[in-house]
């Protein structure tokens, strides 16, 4: 940060600092010795809820399961349960459960003393279904060595012998969360707490591997595990706060490598490479992270705030390296990776009049790459040497500072102004910092007390230190025109307007309109402009004492264009990208009968169009749209049977389908030199049916 | 977009506001009829503590306050709530009620801790945060959330037995209040899994304040990403820079109309950063679509980039500073 914008800000904590206001609110001082609260009905006793049910799915779909554990075709248990003891003496516990019978099911029990101590244990499940049906020759899915059959091998995919060697694998992974944690309050000032969470994440996913331009899309086995911890001690009085906490997290994955054989590696190619008969991916390393940190808060006066933080953290990762090749053998060691991190905060706000606060804010950001720098002896996948390279160790500091005022003109208006200055410095980027200055205004008024509108408006202008320098080390260099778009300089505008109008007590309508975008002037190749355009309305209307209706409609199009140079010199193509989304919602709850049934429905429809242009000057047809089309309705009735039973009952219907060029007909075979694993772009109709006894107690 | 005038037009006159405010600090009075008396917290309180305010606040009546009893909050043996022995009750979070109790109910003289009440959003807060400025909340003041008035109130349903923006199904429709747009992204066909209660709003942001951007939960938005992707952590051998250094460079975080949440398909979002000699910078058309005459087919299907480049979070392989090992 700029040395004057270091003093600005000084000036302003000074100034701030001073400020102060006297802290009476009025209120006169009361005897509550007689206040006995005999109308308080304090809970006292076991109560909840307890749910029973089944439930079927009507299709298998990997992506209407991807995350709600319905992606199998059947039936289901309906699990749950939502139970509350509380005792005289603060003593308490809670135990919640939820859709026990799908792997989504989690468990939160916590008990203890309101007000002194408490533990909780939770466990909790979360699938990430990613597609049904993968297709590989491979023998050994899941594993960390992938191998073929004898004879498997071709120049071409479509020389491969795939009919009748392709093996379907699903893709999906699962997560598993165990966690413990507790807090004590020894006293009303202090409170220390403690959460640790153990998770592991098991089964596979996508990835490829590529013997230079010969590529394969491969199955990677996922077998994680991440430990997490969080201690802390806090205090806290009427005027200051603090904090002090300490974060540690422990990634550890039983496969550092994934090894394939060569479905290229013909007896002619392995003669010129006899290296390549296998490739290896490393796979994610082992690392950890912990850091250090302090909160504090600080009422300098009735209207005067200071709050700060800061985290002292440090990353680490050591695993042992891999070979250079599967038949080079590699550097030995480790890395001995590590990086810094420092992260500080503060802010001071002021209420300098009953109209009028200043706030002033400041951050840092550094993450600063310690990982000691070596030359290491390439092997080009598997194949020849390339020349050796050094690694980068990226660090990245940013420092910003926010200044705002804010006024009360009115009880109907109000104003605010701010300015931001932002500061990011990068080591091995083609420009060393880059400085964003951006501000803005906004107006806030209740024109009537049926109409609230705000409008804001923003203006910021990124530039970057001097000129582009190709960064030393990288081979081949970039087109010295090339701007990357986090470094280049830019003009930003923002526009945003909200209204809100309750014409009546039962309805209200709120509309709103966003706008962004952004101009990279002096970008001849790259991104040279990016829009956002978001305009939404919702309306929520209590139709009758028994039925409540609330509808969305939202519209949105990202809009970029780039540019591009296949000749090494000035631009020769051009891209527009443009996604248009459009999303509406219809809720519906009625009872039907006053406390006996009660019936609802939730509509929502999601309409997505992604047009990509490229123009070279060669005639081309256009690119096919990709579209995505979900209609998702949810039908639900709690009928009560009698005060401590009801039946709960519901049915989801969902559609999906999707066009993606990327994706669609493209079979192992199509790309001669990518073996891929012949995933289609989802579709699905699927529908699912529950009902659940549900009892109260 | 010609925004700049305007812009600085609002500015200009929003600074007239602020600058105005150390001369000015009353409104101006109408000429025409005298206006209402302004409607103003009370200074007494009540004669009975809750039970004064229960006469009227009855079970099944127009202003249901029993659930309170339920929650937290109402829990005697706790001497840090309003209900333990020697606090204000009711009056801990309203405000002295006994103008209120003597007017007969009404908006005036209590704050009702609701958007219509005739206090501004600051006022109500600070009955909440006389208890609750320690732990998320210290730095609340001067949020983007308080900055733009939000109350307290406006997200936190005190006397239900379960606050729905503590709950993690719920909590998303509190937020969609006024965050329209990610009510939008969620829906998108690749999405974090908010839309099917796996995961919600609280598990990135810090809604009472932090000094992130965004809100995070972590100071910085990789911090953030990192307590659920560890293995994208490194520090790595051969690092991606941009992915070190802001994942949302190439990711939108709530949804996206791209496979793996990205802002645009390759190739042409790495396009927009690599443009050396040779494959990278060359143009894919719609000529590299199957049974198209151009070849090329690697670079723009299935994976496009990522079929060789799999390996874009960072690789810690001696041979992979291509990030294809």
């Amino acid at each position: 940060m700029k040395t004057s914008n270091q003093l600005l800000l000084l000036g302003v904590l000074s100034a701030l600092s001073s400020a102060t206001a006297a802290a009476a609110d009025g209120a006169a001082a009361v005897d509550t010795s007689q206040w006995k609260c005999e109308s308080c009905k304090f809970e006292q006793g076991v109560s909840g809820t307890l749910d029973v049910g089944a439930g079927t799915v009507s299709d298998k779909s990997a992506e209407f399961g991807q995350y709600n554990g319905l992606q199998k075709k059947g039936g289901f248990f309906i699990g749950g349960a939502s139970v509350r003891s509380r005792g005289a003496d603060g003593t308490y516990w809670n135990l919640d459960a939820s859709n026990l019978g799908l792997d989504t099911r989690s468990v939160d029990a916590e008990g203890g003393k309101q007000g002194s101590y408490k533990l909780r244990l939770k466990y909790d499940e979360t699938p990430h279904r990613i597609w049904d049906g993968a297709l590989t020759p491979f023998a050994g899915s899941g594993g960390a060595s992938l191998t073929l059959p004898a004879g498997f091998a071709a120049a071409t995919t479509a020389g491969m012998p795939l009919a009748g060697q392709l093996n379907q694998v699903d893709l999906a992974t699962q997560r598993k969360q165990v966690g413990v944690g507790g807090s004590w309050i020894p006293n009303t000032n202090w409170e220390y707490a403690f959460n640790y969470r153990h998770e592991t994440r098991d089964g596979n996913k996508a990835t490829a591997g590529s013997f230079f331009v010969n590529s394969t899309q491969l199955i990677e086995p996922t077998d994680y595990v991440t430990d997490q911890v969080d201690a802390s001690a806090s205090y806290a009085s009427k005027k200051f706060q603090l904090k002090f906490a300490y974060y540690g997290s422990k990634f550890t994955n039983s496969n550092h490598s994934l090894t394939w054989a060569d479905p290229y590696g013909t007896a002619a190619f392995l003669g010129t490479f006899p290296g390549a008969a296998a490739g290896q991916l490393a796979l994610p390393p082992d690392n950890q992270f912990h850091q250090v940190s302090a909160t504090a808060g600080y009422q300098i006066s009735d209207k005067t705030r200071f709050s700060g933080d800061i985290a002292i953290g440090r990353m680490t990762q050591n695993d042992s390296f891999l070979p250079y090749g599967t038949a080079v053998p590699g550097p030995g060691g480790s890395l001995n990776g590590r990086a810094k991190t420092l992260d500080a905060g503060l802010k001071l706000s002021s209420a300098v009049t009953d109209r009028l606060r200043l706030n002033a804010a400041y951050t840092h950001n550094d993450r600063d790459n310690e990982t000691p720098q070596s030359l290491y002896a390439v092997i080009s996948t598997d194949m020849f040497p390339g020349a050796p390279r050094t690694n980068l160790p990226y660090s990245f500091k940013q420092d910003k500072l926010k200044l705002s005022a804010d006024y009360r003109v009115s009880e109907r208006l109000r104003g605010a102004v701010g300015a931001d200055f932002d500061s990011h410095k990068r080591t091995y980027a083609e420009v060393d910092t880059t400085h964003e200055n951006t501000a803005w205004g906004k107006v806030t008024s209740s024109l009537t007390d049926k109409i609230d509108l705000t409008l804001k408006l923003a203006h910021g202008e990124r530039r970057n230190s001097g000129t582009f320098q190709p960064i030393a080390g990288i081979t081949p260099p970039e087109n010295p025109l090339l701007r990357r778009f986090n470094l280049a300089n830019r003009t930003r505008d923002t526009v945003g307007l909200r209204g809100d109008f309750t014409p009546m007590e039962r309805l209200s309508i709120g509309l709103g309109l966003d706008t962004s975008e952004d101009k990279y002037a002096d970008s001849t190749i790259g991104l040279t402009n990016a829009k956002d355009y978001n305009l939404n309305g919702d309306v929520s209307l209590v139709v009758s004492e028994r039925t409540n209706l609330r509808l969305f409609a939202i519209h949105q199009e990202i809009k970029s264009k780039q540019a591009g140079s296949q000749t090494f010199s000035v631009p020769d193509w051009f891209a527009d990208n443009k996604d248009t989304i459009d999303t509406f919602g219809l809720g519906i709850k009625h009872a039907a009968i006053k406390d006996k049934l009660d019936i609802g429905a939730d509509w929502s429809a999601s309409r997505s169009r992604s047009q990509i242009d490229v123009s070279t000057g060669v005639s081309n047809p256009a690119f096919p749209d990709i579209r995505a089309k979900l209609d998702t309705l949810k039908l639900y009735a709690t009928y009560r049977l009698k005060e401590s039973m009801s039946l709960q009952a519901g049915y989801w219907i969902e559609r999906y389908s999707t066009q993606d060029w990327m994706l669609d007909n493209v079979v192992p075979s199509t790309i001669p030199n990518v073996l891929t694993m012949g995933l289609q772009a989802p579709q699905y109709h699927v529908n699912v049916l529950s009902l659940a006894l549900r009892y109260k107690f | 977009m010609k925004l700049k005038k305007p812009l600085f037009a609002a500015l200009l006159l929003l600074s007239g506001f602020a600058f105005s405010a150390a001369a000015e600090d009353k409104p101006a009075a109408k000429a025409a009829e005298p206006p209402p008396a302004p409607m103003s917290m009370g200074t007494e309180y009540t004669e009975k503590g809750a039970d004064t305010c229960l006469q009227c606040h009855v079970e099944g009546g127009d202003f249901p306050v029993y659930e309170i009893f339920k929650t937290k909050h109402g829990n005697r043996a706790d001497k840090r709530t309003p209900f333990a022995p020697g606090h204000l009750q009711c009056e801990a979070c309203h405000g002295p009620g006994k103008k209120h109790a003597d007017n007969g109910g009404g908006p005036d003289g209590i704050n009702s801790q609701k958007r219509t009440s005739f206090l501004t959003p600051q006022q109500r807060n600070k009955y909440c945060l006389a208890c609750h400025q320690n732990g998320a909340r210290t730095g609340w003041i001067a949020s983007t959330h308080d900055a733009n008035n939000v109350a307290c109130s406006d997200c936190h349903k005190i006397h239900a037995e379960r606050d729905p923006v503590l709950t993690k199904a719920t909590q998303p429709d509190v937020c969609y209040k006024c965050h329209k747009k990610e009510r939008a992204d969620f829906s998108k066909p690749s999405a974090h899994p908010v839309r099917f209660g796996t995961m919600t709003c609280s598990d990135c942001h810090a809604p009472h304040g932090a000094n992130t951007a965004a809100l995070l939960v972590k100071p910085t938005v990789n911090q953030t990403c990192y307590t659920c992707h560890a293995e994208k952590r490194g520090p790595f051998l051969w690092e991606h820079a941009p992915v070190a250094e802001d994942c949302t460079l190439c990711h939108y975080p709530h949804g996206s109309v791209n496979q793996w949440r990205l802002k645009k398909n390759p190739p042409l979002l790495c396009q927009q950063c690599h443009s050396v000699a040779g494959h990278p910078s060359v143009a894919r058309t719609s000529a590299s679509l199957p049974g198209g005459a151009g070849g090329g087919q690697a670079f723009l299907l299935a994976g496009s980039c990522l079929n060789c480049h799999s390996q874009i979070h960072g690789s810690n392989h001696p041979s992979g500073y291509k990030l294809m090992r």
